[in-house]
């Protein structure tokens, strides 16, 4: 006699299963006891055994058919017993569950009047916030426990890796920054006679067709001058030591699309403004061009940036270690100055601002040093001393 | 203090306002040799003759036609209407004539009266004796329409109506007579339209009027020891109304629950909401404004009936709840 197969009731709650899979076909013989479907409730997946031995027929639902409990879902015949009309009568399985009905999303977001105020004042958009009140609404506390969100997402930014020259730069600048007390003085100079002799210098170089003498050629020249006579300036501090060097080597702070680089006028104390012009001239051409020699940037006492060509009127510059000072420049421009007769006069003014290692150079030594330079800067023929 | 009832306060004030001005006199049906349908003006006939406690026929648009006149002939009248039902047939004394006539007349007249009634269900009187029908006075420009809760109230808010140059219409309550309070012996007065916090919370706003004030108080001791702090606001006079603590309980607690004896629909309930939904407090709710209010149908003479068609201590805690808790 036909053994029915039920869709078993395996919860409480249970009031329908799907059907996995069928682990016997139709026409195979299963014995008691051994798996014979898999089924699937909205908790767990579970093997179901078959009730008795027989040869299974008339199986009326199909892998993934939802089945409500008790359903026959197919029989188990006796060796030899025929399967009835009945028996192929295909079971009717549930349709699939409707997709959740979500009523029509309105536009606006539901919140109380108070929530509203709260949300306007600390810039809160509602949209973004879980409301905890009836029907989703959004309350007060909701809007004061959610975080400030902007309007819109920030738009992403172009990102460039930190790398190279820049990468350097950005660890060395950062160390000197943070290591190095730093400790700055401004001083301005009539720059007259400055320009008079460069003007000098320039007609002379075009004659000869020798290279032209720049502003920054001739402060690393009066630089060199100055550090001279302060060598505390042209220094290094090891431990507990301070190194009085015994070169001048000036390095010209160039700026690059990939970074800043310091070649370096070696001598510069001994080379004359023509060999100086010549070397500043080779080595910016070279640092734009990507052509520098490890030994172009190697071994610089003291380091000299001028933005004067970018208009820069003043800035601090932060001090490339070992060194234990940078000379910051400026723009020459023409600026009232009292005279040492009382009245005011329009001159060509630079201001110039040295940076400078505390534990090395003190107030009165960088003044001193600074005077010197104007000294030289006001009075060129000083060069020739 | 001592403690008196309701129908005492009332009592006091009547009689001590009488002995300050001769001016006062009470007229209605049954209040002089019987003292009133509940008693309030016992024995004031004894203490100041047929002159000053005037019996009259069964007509109350005579009674309101009386103090009318008496009013505008400079007497302080106190008429007393036996049930508020009855206010209806006083209406077109009350309504067309008394709140028009200072206007009418530019200022140049005064109605320095009282008319007091009162109004409620809750005693078994069926649908002709119980009504609750304030909101067509609040309705009618030139009227004041007070409703005092307490006995302290009464005393002081009845001596205030009698000392107006304006018609009052005093809406007692029958199930606050036997009530008893705090009412100091002396004459005082309690300024017509000024509302007042009974109980500080801050938890959710109930505005309640006459019996629902004590029923509302009831409601929130219970709530209390749930940890709901319920604030009850009790306008006192409904008319002009002092919105202002209203607003500020409202703005402080941003719930409120608006209970009042009288049917829903077209009741006082839908002013107070209006005007909360129109103030500054509006920016300040966190829930709907919600009624609690008579049901829209004559009251039962059946006393189950009678005692579901208007609030309870119990639905008023239960709504209130719902609404503290964030249910509503």
């Amino acid at each position: 006699m036909a053994i029915p197969v039920i869709m078993p009731k395996l919860e409480m709650a249970q009031e329908t299963a799907t059907i996995v899979e069928w682990l016997r076909q139709e026409g195979e013989a299963v014995e008691k006891g051994e798996p014979l479907l898999v089924v699937e409730t909205d908790k767990i997946t579970v093997d179901i055994e078959a009730p008795a031995s027989g040869i299974l027929a008339g199986v009326r639902a199909e892998p993934a058919d939802i089945v409500p409990v008790t359903e026959i879902i197919a029989y188990l015949l006796e060796p030899g017993e025929a399967a009835t009309p009945e028996m192929a009568a295909t079971a009717v399985p549930l349709p699939p569950p409707p997709a959740v009905q979500t009523a029509p999303a309105l536009a606006k977001t539901r919140a109380t009047p108070a929530a509203r105020r709260l949300a306007r004042e600390r810039d809160v958009e509602l949209r973004t916030v879980t409301g905890s009140g009836p029907r989703g609404r959004v309350q007060a506390a909701d809007v004061q426990t959610s975080p400030i969100t902007p309007e819109r997402p920030a738009p992403a930014a172009e990102v460039i890796p930190l790398q190279g020259i820049r990468r350097t730069s950005a660890e060395r600048l950062a160390a000197s920054y943070q290591g190095v007390p730093h400790v700055y003085f401004t001083m301005r100079v009539d720059m007259g006679e400055f320009e008079k002799a460069r003007a000098s210098l320039n007609a002379s170089a075009q004659r000869a067709a020798a290279p032209h003498v720049s502003v920054t050629a001739l402060l690393v020249k009066a630089v060199a001058w100055a550090l001279q006579r302060h060598p505390w300036l042209n220094s290094t501090l090891r431990g507990t030591e301070i190194h009085l060097l015994p070169e001048i080597n000036v390095g010209v702070a160039v700026a690059l699309e990939e970074g800043l680089i310091v070649p370096v006028v070696q001598h510069a104390d001994l080379k004359s403004v023509s060999e100086i012009a010549r070397r500043v001239n080779e080595l910016v051409a070279r640092a734009r061009e990507g052509r520098l020699a490890p030994a172009d940037v190697a071994g610089g006492t003291f380091t000299l940036s001028n933005l004067g060509p970018f208009g820069i009127e003043q800035f601090t510059a932060i001090i490339n270690p070992p060194q234990v000072a940078i000379l910051a420049v400026g723009a020459t421009r023409p600026a009232a100055l009292v005279s040492p007769e009382g009245q005011i006069v329009i001159r060509p003014v630079l201001r110039m601002t040295l940076a400078a290692d505390h534990r090395v150079v003190d107030g009165a030594l960088a003044a001193h040093f600074l005077a010197e330079l104007r000294e030289v800067l006001e009075n060129p023929t000083l060069l020739l001393w | 203090m001592r403690e008196i009832t309701y129908s005492e306060a009332l009592r006091e004030a009547l009689r001590q306002e009488m002995q300050r001005d001769e001016r006062v006199f009470i007229i209605g049906e049954d209040v002089g040799i019987y003292g009133g349908a509940f008693g309030v003006t016992r024995g004031l006939f004894k203490e100041f003759g047929e002159e000053r406690v005037i019996d009259t026929p069964i007509s109350e648009l005579g009674i309101a036609g009386a103090i009318t006149g008496a009013a505008l002939t400079g007497m302080r009248p106190v008429g007393e209407i036996m049930f508020m039902d009855f206010m209806t047939l006083a209406s077109e004394q009350l309504v067309n004539q008394a709140a028009k006539i200072r206007f009418m007349f530019g200022g140049n007249a005064t109605l320095p009266f009282v008319m007091r009634t009162p109004a409620g269900s809750g005693t078994g009187a069926a649908a002709q004796h119980s009504q609750s029908l304030e909101n067509w006075f609040v309705h009618i420009p030139g009227l004041k329409v007070v409703m005092p809760s307490t006995p302290y109230d009464a005393k002081g808010l009845l001596i205030a109506s009698i000392r107006d140059d304006n018609p009052v219409i005093f809406i007692e309550h029958k199930l606050l007579y036997k009530i008893k309070g705090p009412v100091p012996e002396e004459p005082y007065t309690i300024p017509l339209s000024t509302s007042e916090v009974k109980r500080s919370g801050q938890d959710l706003t109930v505005v309640a009027t006459s019996v629902m004030v004590k029923r509302s108080l009831e409601a929130a001791a219970q709530l209390a020891a749930e940890g709901i702090e319920v604030e009850v606001v009790d306008p006192r006079t409904l008319k002009p109304l002092d919105a202002e603590p209203i607003i500020r309980s409202v703005m402080k607690t941003g719930r409120v629950l608006i209970v009042h004896e009288a049917c829903k629909t077209g009741g006082y309930g839908g002013e107070l909401a209006a005007l909360i939904a129109e103030s500054e407090a509006f920016d300040y709710l966190e829930a709907p404004i919600v009624r609690l209010a008579g049901r829209d149908m004559p009251i039962p003479y059946n006393r189950t009936l009678e005692y579901h068609a208007v609030p309870q201590v119990e639905n008023i805690v239960a709504k209130a709840r719902e609404l503290a808790q964030g249910r509503i």
